[in-house]
């Protein structure tokens, strides 16, 4: 129990320093400081780019999404007023380009007449060019694999942007649902719903599947 | 039976439990409700058998999940680091303007853009000529300017208004400027030929002497729009509308000139083409007026001057404002020649008055 209070004790004071070691740097940042903006942004980029890589799927429209962003903080950082942290600013910017993204990548889709399917060995999903490690040496298991693959991918594009958005905030980047409502600037109740939606119409289209 | 009576949903779970489940499974219930789902799994195997469906989604889902690797994440911020130096290369000025202009709000909507730049295009064009035509003088109120100009554009004629009148006044002027005003000399007792070049959406030229009523009428409007035209142009129309001073119009529009341009050379020039018009109250009290309120020396000189020619001439009626207006000057004008000239012209209107 003392252990357990000290090691308490010791995250809580970790996450002061570190929050205000983000502080100074927003704040050298805001000042003109490109250092400190290069800190801020290694600092958060890797889960940025797990949020756009998995959203997007695609690795240029990831890297895309990823560059848009970063560069929208930093044209607007000088009205960044510490309102809120500033990981849930940042998270504001880059849900709201990936969300401009998925619904411009819906509409091109369907203004496009329909693409007959890829030949083998054609351009795939990202997901789809991953190499499939465990079944490698079993060629049934790797079809099975691909084939369940292309169910999900298409589970996931039945989704409405803000659902899948909201799907993978909370089951991919752990978020709490009350602060996915800030970012996205909606309510919690909202989110909630929008998680509910999304984990219906998965559950419907990959019942077959398991 | 106990089953029976619970209220199931379409998935089969009790309809009450299937949010909570997904919640559940989510981590986003607090330990009353945990507490409260476990209890509730404990008796109902459709509500833990969907929970256990619940897992199993999440776990299919997540065997999907990637990770981004090193080298697209190295790639990425290089690609930054080359955007962010492209950005500060632009400068702040950019950035400045960035603040106040809306681009990112412009550039995803081409057709509010394109609006909006028309609409700006057109604010320049309107409002653009206007204000650098308008300029403001040090000293000079510009609420009184306006309305004297709102005046004495009233008094243009009212057939002017006329949409059918094809009359320079009523058509043009008002977004024309004058390109060129030439005089040319003419005979002996002849008025001199008048070519005003007019720059407007329609550009025109009128031609004539003074007593051609369009040549009068755009002579007088450049006068009573005094703050629209330079002080050569406004000079040249005062010299040429001198020879129609007699006329009602002319004489107003004169008076008008002393009474709000801004130039005094002007002002002068007004006072002097109004010595010799027939003697109206009008014209003695715009001398009056000027001999009082002008800051310039000058216009006062050529105000008293005027007077005593005049009264010279028995043209000023000898009443007691004016002999009121003279004394005040005479006693108080900064100016020793005024002063004496204002005792002068006491003594040539009111010989019998003392003082």
């Amino acid at each position: 129990m003392g252990m357990s209070v000290a090691l308490d004790g010791d995250a809580r004071q970790a996450a002061a320093v570190k929050h205000a070691e983000e502080h100074a740097l927003v704040r050298s940042a805001q000042a003109g400081d490109r250092l400190a903006f290069e800190a801020l942004v290694r600092r958060f980029d890797r889960e940025v780019l797990r949020l756009a890589l998995n959203l997007v799927h695609r690795p240029e429209d990831a890297r895309d999404v990823y560059q848009e962003s970063f560069l929208r903080v930093y044209r607007n950082l000088h009205r960044f007023r510490f309102e809120c942290s500033f990981y849930t600013w940042l998270y504001r910017i880059v849900t709201n380009v990936a969300l401009d993204h998925l619904r411009r990548r819906t509409s091109r889709r369907e203004d496009q007449a329909p693409v007959p399917e890829e030949a083998e060995g054609g351009t795939r999903d990202f997901f789809d060019r991953q190499p499939e490690l465990r079944p490698a040496a079993n060629p049934e298991k790797h079809l099975l694999g691909q084939e369940l693959g292309e169910h999900i991918a298409t589970a996931l594009n039945r989704l409405s942007p803000r659902e899948r958005m909201v799907f993978e905030m909370k089951h991919y980047q752990g978020l709490k649902l009350r602060a996915i409502g800030e970012m996205l600037g909606t309510s919690e109740e909202t989110v909630k719903n929008s998680l509910f939606r999304a984990t219906r119409k998965l559950r419907a289209s990959l019942d077959g599947m398991r | 039976m106990e089953q029976d009576e619970r209220d199931m949903s379409a998935s089969g779970v009790c309809s009450e439990f299937e949010p909570r489940i997904m919640l559940f499974a989510a981590g986003e219930l607090d330990a009353a409700e945990i507490a409260e789902v476990n209890d509730h799994l404990l008796h109902c195997a459709e509500c833990y058998a969907a929970l256990a469906r619940e897992n199993e989604l999440l776990a299919l889902l997540s065997s999907r999940h990637v990770e981004p690797d090193a080298a697209l994440l190295a790639g990425c911020r290089a690609s930054l680091e080359d955007a962010l130096d492209q950005e500060e290369e632009r400068g702040w000025l950019r950035r400045k303007i960035g603040a106040l202009v809306p681009f990112q709000w412009i550039a995803p909507a081409p057709a509010w853009s394109a609006a909006l730049l028309l609409l700006t295009g057109f604010a320049v064009g309107i409002l653009g000529p206007r204000l650098l035509r308008h300029p403001v003088a040090p000293g000079v109120a510009s609420a009184p300017i306006a309305s004297a100009s709102a005046g004495t554009v009233a008094t243009v004629p009212p057939d002017s208004n006329n949409p059918a009148d094809t009359t320079p006044g009523s058509l043009d002027l008002h977004s024309a400027d004058v390109a060129g005003l030439n005089v040319f000399p003419s005979g002996d007792n002849e008025p001199p030929q008048v070519e005003l070049q007019l720059r407007a959406q329609r550009p025109f030229t009128v031609q004539g002497t003074v007593n051609n009523d369009d040549v009068k009428q755009v002579l007088m409007y450049i006068m009573q729009n005094n703050q629209r035209f330079g002080p050569d142009v406004r000079l040249n129309a005062v010299d040429l509308l001198r020879a129609r001073n007699n006329d009602p119009d002319v004489r107003s529009a004169l008076c008008h000139a002393v009474h709000t341009d801004q130039n005094a050379a002007v002002r002068m020039k007004a006072l002097e083409a109004l010595n010799g018009a027939e003697p109206q109250q009008l014209v003695q009290q715009t001398f009056l007026d000027a001999l009082v309120g002008d800051q310039n020396p000058g216009v006062r000189v050529e105000a008293i001057n005027g007077l005593r020619e005049m009264a010279a001439k028995g043209q000023v009626e000898s009443d007691d404002h004016v002999l009121a207006v003279l004394r005040d000057r005479m006693q108080k004008d900064p100016s020793t020649y005024i002063r004496l000239q204002s005792a002068a012209a006491i003594r040539d209107l009111g010989p019998r008055q003392k003082f």
